[in-house]
């Protein structure tokens, strides 16, 4: 009895084991590099922080109570510290969080700063879904010269924001000094700056599917051809050369065209490397022993790309076009920062940062910094997350070590 | 040695190719901006008070030579800076380019492989040990460290040291020199003075392309690490730094050395922002101060072509050298064995 117990118990085990194996076996490549990805766990914290900020940036009308340009601006509290909301203070507690009326002076003995001083008795307590500002949940609008290029995709309009104040504002990470609220300004920064890598991103994905595809499948002299110019291109140093060409957009263009400009040469100068690695790819696929038995059993040249070749890097693409990501953000943020990049109007990470060069930031409005907080979470989350695909999806990375 | 010598020639004439091709297309980049430089030069003339007609716009160009096509001014262009060394005159200042970067260009190219070198004296031990010990304490930090140097780029981290160091010491640290020794001529008093300032720069430089190359030195020592002649060579009796120096060590130095040409390439992404945030007057601030104050389509050409041509020197010195060192290239190239 206890023997056909255990033998039925270890049928289960092998069923089991069989199972497990068969789904290893089975399973797709994406499902492959999942796998490996989820017990990676840095990149797991970096994957759950990357996804919270991207939510962040694509909500961030819904979720910031103020209008970030200067439309919005609190002209009660300019260079307003941080409103930090309570659940309680000597005055008891409360379910609904709280933040202090203040009112503000300035004078001769303040040196002209704005002295701010706290209400401790008068609460202001947070509502959820207040209605404040106008904004399009989707909004993938631009204004181009010329009424033709237009872009105008507006949907859904609305007035809810996810929480604002009884009277007056509420100000979770200050105001800057025109009185902007900087929690909304950040997290439409960081919408722009994924927009804007995006795009890069993109342009420079579909350049290198392109010339690296024809260098790699080809090969021969229009390989040679095609690699030369490549590393000519990579050997530019990008940076200045970014310079170079984003000093000639003139002034006058509006802030949504030299950001689509600005996205523009990110996606031209960026694509060298991906267009190496999408070779690389090609040229040692096309040489394996798969590839020859498709062909050997009459497949035609289109079925081997598309049924064998494409499907089998499709992965490592992606998990370059994630690697390649944080440094558009990177190269944004520095354009930007040297005030060659997007302007004031804008609301970018590089234009959030130029704020913060004055010592007197340092000394008297610390929270200008919080901004330069999300840009290095941001940075630092999309390199952690491309480590880790990059690691799950070489096969031979858990046989090595 | 014949043979060698057929290798070194070919380089250089790769070389040489790729130059070409990045000054064709620097050329073309600056050719396609709007305005050209004669009209650039009398819209700055007028704005000084001045009237302008098309007619001087056609003398102007004219007498720049811009009327000539496009590919015989891009041959002319390169043809005096490979064999006069002369980059001609800047658009807007009207002094010659040489002159204005002379001296700046030399300065900042030091600062940048001073940065290299120091990067790689750090990385190089620590990547070895952080690969090669199992000491978890020692490897967590050492990636903390090139993670943050990753996430911390250079910028932020001059921007950081300036502002504490205004508000702390009272002095920004900007600058490479001081004030009393800016237009003076060399001397020694003058060095010690760029010495005291420019090690900042170096630093800052160096910050990050220490956190990439101490990421390159491990992964690559981590794979040497795990071949079987390595386990051969403990098999044997060796161990500790000599196992190390002998074999591992030695295969990994290869690729680092080949990845030279791409880190200066990194340390130069990083040098006009940096000079910006420090106020050096080097070519990397001049940059800045060429594209964003007055559009000088020339400087600036001139100073991309200057920061490639380092990288393609530096490239191909460390072709020839690795085929020195590394006799598994020496031999391929001198064939036979």
């Amino acid at each position: 009895m206890a023997e056909t117990a255990s033998t039925a118990l270890s049928d289960e085990a092998a069923l089991a084991e069989q199972k497990r194996k068969e789904a290893y076996f089975s399973a797709g490549q994406l499902q492959l590099i999942w796998a490996r990805f989820k017990k990676n766990r840095s990149a797991m914290v970096g994957g759950i922080v990357l996804l919270a900020l991207v939510s962040m940036g694509v909500f961030a009308p819904f979720l910031s109570p103020y209008d970030p340009t200067i439309a919005g601006r609190d002209k009660t509290y300019q260079n307003g510290a941080p409103q930090i909301p309570y659940f309680w203070d000597q005055n008891g507690f409360s379910v609904r969080p709280f933040i202090y009326s203040y009112s503000r002076t300035r004078s001769a003995a303040s040196n002209f700063r704005w002295v701010t001083s706290v209400d401790k008795d008068k609460r202001r307590y947070l509502e959820l879904f207040v209605s404040g500002w106008e904004y399009h949940v989707i909004d993938l609008s631009l204004d181009l010269p010329g009424d033709f290029f237009d872009i105008d995709i507006q949907f859904l309009k609305s007035t809810t924001h996810l929480f604002g104040v009884t009277e007056g504002q509420i100000h979770l990470f200050g105001t800057d000094s025109p009185g902007k609220d900087i929690f909304s300004r950040t997290l439409h920064a960081i919408y722009t700056s994924l927009a804007v890598g995006t795009i890069g991103v993109f342009i420079a994905f579909v350049l290198a599917l392109v010339i690296g595809g024809l260098s790699g499948y080809y090969g021969g002299w229009i390989d040679a051809v095609l690699q030369m110019i490549t590393d000519a291109i990579r050997t530019v140093p990008a940076i200045p050369l970014f310079m170079a060409l984003a000093a000639f957009l003139p002034d006058e263009w509006s802030a949504e065209l030299r950001f689509l400009f600005i996205s523009i040469i990110l996606g031209l100068i960026g694509w060298p490397t991906l267009a190496r690695r999408v070779r690389t790819h090609l040229l040692t696929e096309r040489s394996q022993d798969y590839v020859l038995a498709a062909q050997l059993c009459g497949a035609s040249p289109g079925h081997v790309i598309r049924r064998h070749l494409l499907p089998s890097f499709t992965s490592y693409i992606i998990v370059d076009l994630v690697i390649s990501f944080p440094y558009m953000v990177l190269s944004e943020t520095a354009l930007s920062f040297i005030g060659l990049g997007l302007k004031d109007p804008v609301n970018s990470l590089g234009v959030m940062l130029q704020n913060v060069t004055k010592a007197d930031v340092l000394l008297n409005y610390q929270w200008y910094f919080i901004p330069v907080i999300f840009f290095m979470a941001l940075v630092l989350a999309f390199v952690f997350v491309g480590d880790g695909l990059r690691d799950a999806a070489d096969p031979y990375a858990s046989t090595k070590k | 040695m014949l043979r060698f010598g057929q290798f070194v020639i070919t380089r250089f004439f790769l070389a040489i190719v790729t130059l070409l091709t990045v000054s064709f297309i620097v050329f073309t980049l600056m050719e396609m901006v709007p305005a050209n430089c004669a009209e650039r030069y009398l819209s700055y003339k007028s704005f000084q008070g001045g009237q302008i007609s098309a007619e001087d716009i056609a003398a102007e160009e004219r007498r720049l030579g811009l009327d000539k096509p496009y590919v015989i001014r891009w041959a002319s262009w390169v043809g005096n800076v490979f064999f006069k060394g002369d980059f001609g005159d800047s658009c807007i200042l009207r002094v010659s380019i040489n002159q204005l970067l002379g001296q700046k260009f030399l300065i900042s190219l030091g600062l940048c492989l001073t940065a290299l070198i120091l990067a790689y004296s750090i990385a190089i031990p620590a990547g070895i040990m952080s690969a090669s010990s199992s000491n978890p304490y020692l490897n967590n930090s050492i990636r903390f460290v090139s993670y943050l140097g990753l996430a911390m780029p250079n910028f932020l981290l001059a921007l950081m040291i300036m502002l504490l160091s205004t508000v702390l010491f009272g002095d920004s640290l900007t600058g490479l020199f001081s004030k009393e020794f800016r237009d003076a001529a060399w001397s020694w008093a003058r060095v010690r003075d760029f010495m005291s300032r420019a090690w900042l720069p170096v630093f800052i430089l160096g910050w990050s392309a220490t956190a990439f190359a101490l990421q390159t030195v491990r992964a690559l020592m981590a794979d040497e690490n795990g071949k079987l002649y390595v386990t051969a060579a403990r098999a044997r009796g060796l161990s500790g730094r000599q196992l190390l120096m002998r074999y591992p060590a030695r295969h990994a130095l290869a690729p680092i050395i080949n990845s030279l040409g791409f880190d200066l390439n990194r340390v130069f992404n990083e040098l006009p922002i940096v000079a910006l945030i420090l106020v050096l007057t080097e070519s990397g601030a001049l940059l800045i101060e060429a594209l964003a104050r007055s559009n000088d389509q020339q400087l600036a050409g001139a100073i991309i072509f200057l920061l490639t041509a380092s990288i393609v020197t530096l490239n191909f010195i460390t072709d020839i050298l690795l085929a020195l060192i590394d006799p598994r290239i020496w031999k391929s190239i001198m064939g036979g064995g």
